[in-house]
């Protein structure tokens, strides 16, 4: 056990940038842990001015900008601070890097870029995406302090298609990882990482918020909604062919889809070539209040992603009543239990989807009433910020 | 007898696709002077009769062609010069750069200027305000994909397209979609894209135990590959032996990940662009050459592999129906349906090869017949002509 530098445990948590406000999993997070008290410091890529008032002390990386001057500058003056301000750290760092066989080159280029981390102690330090350990796997070594890695999801099943090779030398260290689903945990496996460093913390919402005080009148149209980036991996040119297969059965329905991304031009392009985009509509993003807002005017909620690591849009849904269909990617299934808090369809079969959807317009108001009740009963006792708050104190305390 | 005409073909690029360079080549060899205007990617021989004015994409370049032109014109068409400042200042955000693009079209005012691709359009309209021709191409996604998503630019189309001389329509498909806009019937030309006459092939026999199937294209939503690898996941359950190669699909995290999703590392693969020759190589080997796209206006690259004695499975989007006809000189499938490229994929495997032979044949005699090069630079000249005389 590492001995604390600190008057109570430190928890440095990397991040790319300071959680938005939206970004419930992380804010819960740093909150439960000070009010257990731990120490959190953040560690970024990225700064804004906005970042200043946040709940804890946030350390910036240098800003390695495009310009060649600048980045020369900078990496000078963080070549002085690794020898002059924390030299034994800095030379543990290369050493470390060096027997690992990285080049003199990229030892060097790490040893700079990570100088910000080196000044500071902490217990733990706890990357909150894989991808961000990359190219730091001996940094909490050097600092001598424990080693997480969070995985939620893109960074576990898309990145390593990226960047093949990505996780190589990250999975020959010492580290406790923790991820969002058993199906991750199973991914994990498939990596030779052994159970015991593994933990699983599904994410968690705020109950008391998406707690449903709202009786939505009974409409004469099906209205179904999806809260997600406008991504790929979302699924949602599957669901729109499964709309357009709810349409040919007769069935009227208005679909809303909540949020942005680069894929808008695809999405409505299919609804337009499948003839449904008067059936549907994209909201653009929307404030947490109004995401609720929508959300209580559906009665079905969709999320027929292709690739997914648990999905908290999909707690919020079931928190509200929703009767949530989703696809059986990844940690999905583990969200939604079929056929009990909602229903889980194979993927990438939008057939599936539109009979699933179909079967469920003709249940009756008590067998839909049944699911729903039984969803906002399992995220009260599953998905609650205190249970998330709790198991991140244990799984810093008990590794 | 008709005068030669100065004719500007513009796509922003030089040199630009393989089949705007065709046509710049083709028109090269009419007896008129073709002006090529934009930003020099890299340097291209042409023939004499072919003159670029264009700049590289440093700002000393652009600066020495802002200046050039900037003296020209305000020492010899000063009046014009402030008419054309005037316009530029109302109609453009980035006023510097739009005069250094449109300076040189002004200085030396072709007859006929022809946008090669749509969205660009509102920068060139002011062209007809100094007596030249506009036409504009009609290709690809820029009509008949953005503008449904993308209201600003279907509403610049709909204030624009009307005020155009005349359009050129790679397919019929595609000029019905330029009237949902405002394009005057009767000012839209099919030219059909054309390749060079080649001496016939002899057939190789592509008789192999895996069936060979290629795509190629960027990986662009439009392509429908996700289709392409459903159907793919179809075709092995069902025990067919196939590969399949996607020219141009990595870098895609998508496909890489749909491949890993349904377990089809062995079947299939993704490689980068290549060389034109590579490519035409990789298309003269395969079995087949599958178009899944969900829109197009007539993909080239079938018109290549017919020329290649390829066969050629399409889905029915766009003006592939002007080219291929099922069954004939080639197939086709309804766009977005994975089971009935599979089904057909599972057909075609199956069908004798003197069948097989039969709808090559075919296929090359709709390339000899209906989209010859000289047919293409000849329409092309025509539709030139026929704007440029109609109002002279």
């Amino acid at each position: 056990m590492t001995k604390h530098k600190t008057v109570g445990p430190t928890i440095g948590i990397v991040l790319s940038t300071v959680p938005r406000y939206s970004e419930t999993f992380f804010r819960n997070k740093i909150k439960g842990l000070q009010d257990n008290g731990f120490r959190v410091i953040l560690f970024v890529d990225y700064l804004e001015s906005e970042d200043s008032n946040f709940a804890c002390k946030v350390v910036a990386s240098n800003t390695f900008n495009k310009n060649t001057f600048k980045r020369i500058w900078c990496s000078f003056l963080a070549l002085l601070k690794s020898l002059f301000m924390h030299p034994k750290r800095s030379s543990i760092l290369y050493a470390l890097n060096k027997r690992d066989g990285i080049s003199f080159k990229d030892n060097m280029k790490q040893v700079i870029l990570n100088q910000f981390f080196l000044k500071e102690e902490v217990d733990w330090l706890h990357f909150g995406f894989g991808m961000l350990a990359v190219k730091r796997e001996n940094v909490a070594a050097a600092m001598c302090a424990k080693m997480a890695v969070s995985f939620r999801g893109y960074d576990l099943y898309l990145s390593p298609l990226k960047h093949p090779g990505c996780y190589n030398l990250l999975f020959t260290k010492d580290i406790q990882y923790h991820v969002l689903s058993q199906e991750m945990k199973q991914e994990l496996f498939r990596y030779k990482i052994p159970s015991n460093k593994i933990e699983v913390i599904t994410p968690a919402i705020d109950i008391p918020f998406f707690t449903s005080n709202t009786t939505v009148e009974k409409k004469n149209r099906l209205e179904l909604v999806t809260v997600a980036r406008l991504h790929w991996k979302k699924g949602l040119v599957y669901t729109l062919e499964a709309l357009a297969l709810l349409k040919q059965s007769g069935i009227a329905f208005h679909y809303t889809v909540i949020g942005a991304g680069s894929e808008k031009e695809r999405l409505v392009f299919a609804a337009h070539q499948l003839g449904i985009l008067e059936d549907v509509r994209f909201t653009g993003k929307l404030t947490q209040e109004e995401v609720k807002k929508q959300l209580e005017q559906a009665e079905v909620y969709l999320q027929y992603s292709i690739q997914e690591g648990f999905c908290n849009a999909v707690i919020e849904a079931q928190a509200l009543g929703l009767l949530c269909v989703v696809s059986n990617a990844e940690g999905l299934a583990e969200n939604v239990l079929d056929s009990k808090t909602g229903w889980v369809v194979p993927k990438r079969n939008p057939v599936l989807l539109a009979d699933k959807i179909e079967a469920i317009v003709k249940l009756s108001e008590a067998e839909k009433q049944k699911i729903s009740k039984n969803a906002i009963s399992r995220v009260q006792k599953e998905f609650g910020l205190i249970k998330q708050q709790e198991a991140f104190v244990h799984f810093y305390s008990e590794n | 007898m008709k005068k030669a005409l100065k004719i500007a073909v513009y796509s922003g690029d030089i040199p630009s696709t393989t089949f705007i360079e065709r046509l710049i080549h083709g028109l090269s060899n009419t007896g008129n002077s073709i002006y090529l205007f934009g930003f020099i990617k890299k340097k291209v021989k042409y023939q004499d009769s072919v003159s670029v004015f264009g700049y590289r994409n440093t700002r000393l370049h652009k600066a020495l062609h802002y200046l050039k032109y900037s003296f020209l014109l305000f020492c010899f068409k000063p009046k014009e010069k402030r008419k054309l400042d005037r316009i530029l200042k109302v109609q453009s955000e980035n006023v510097l750069l739009a005069k250094v693009k449109s300076y040189p079209v002004l200085w030396h005012k072709p007859d006929v200027f022809h946008v090669q691709w749509a969205k660009g359009l509102a920068d060139w309209t002011w062209v007809q305000e100094f007596g030249m021709k506009l036409v504009l191409g009609l290709r690809g996604t820029h009509i008949n994909y953005s503008p449904i998503a993308d209201k600003k630019l279907a509403a610049m189309y709909r204030t624009y397209f009307p005020k155009v001389d005349g359009f050129h329509a790679v397919s019929k498909a595609i000029g019905l979609e330029a009237v949902k806009y405002g394009a005057v019937k009767e000012k839209i030309h099919v030219v059909y894209s054309g390749l060079p006459c080649v001496e016939e092939k002899k057939t190789v026999s592509k008789q192999k135990d895996v069936f060979q199937i290629i795509s190629i294209g960027r990986p662009h939503p439009i392509k429908g590959y996700t289709y392409a690898l459903d159907a793919c996941n179809l075709l092995k359950a069902q025990g067919i032996t196939f590969h399949y190669t996607i020219v141009g699909g990595t870098n895609a995290i998508e496909f890489a990940y749909q491949i890993h999703d349904l377990h089809l590392e062995n079947e299939v693969r993704l490689i980068d662009n290549l060389p034109y020759a590579k490519v035409q190589a990789l298309m003269q080997q395969a079995d087949l050459l599958l178009l899944p796209s969900v829109e197009e206006g007539i993909a080239n690259v079938v018109l290549e592999a017919m020329q290649n004695t390829t066969l050629v499975l399409t889905t029915n989007c766009g003006g592939m129906d002007e080219v291929i006809t099922d069954g004939v000189n080639g197939f086709m499938v309804p766009i977005r349906d994975s089971e009935a490229i599979a089904t057909k994929i599972a057909e075609i495997v199956a069908i004798p090869q003197a069948t097989k032979e039969e709808i090559r044949k075919k296929a090359l005699h709709t390339i000899k017949t209906q989209h010859s090069e000289d047919q293409m630079v000849d329409q092309m000249l025509a539709l030139y002509q026929s704007i440029y005389y109609d109002k002279a």
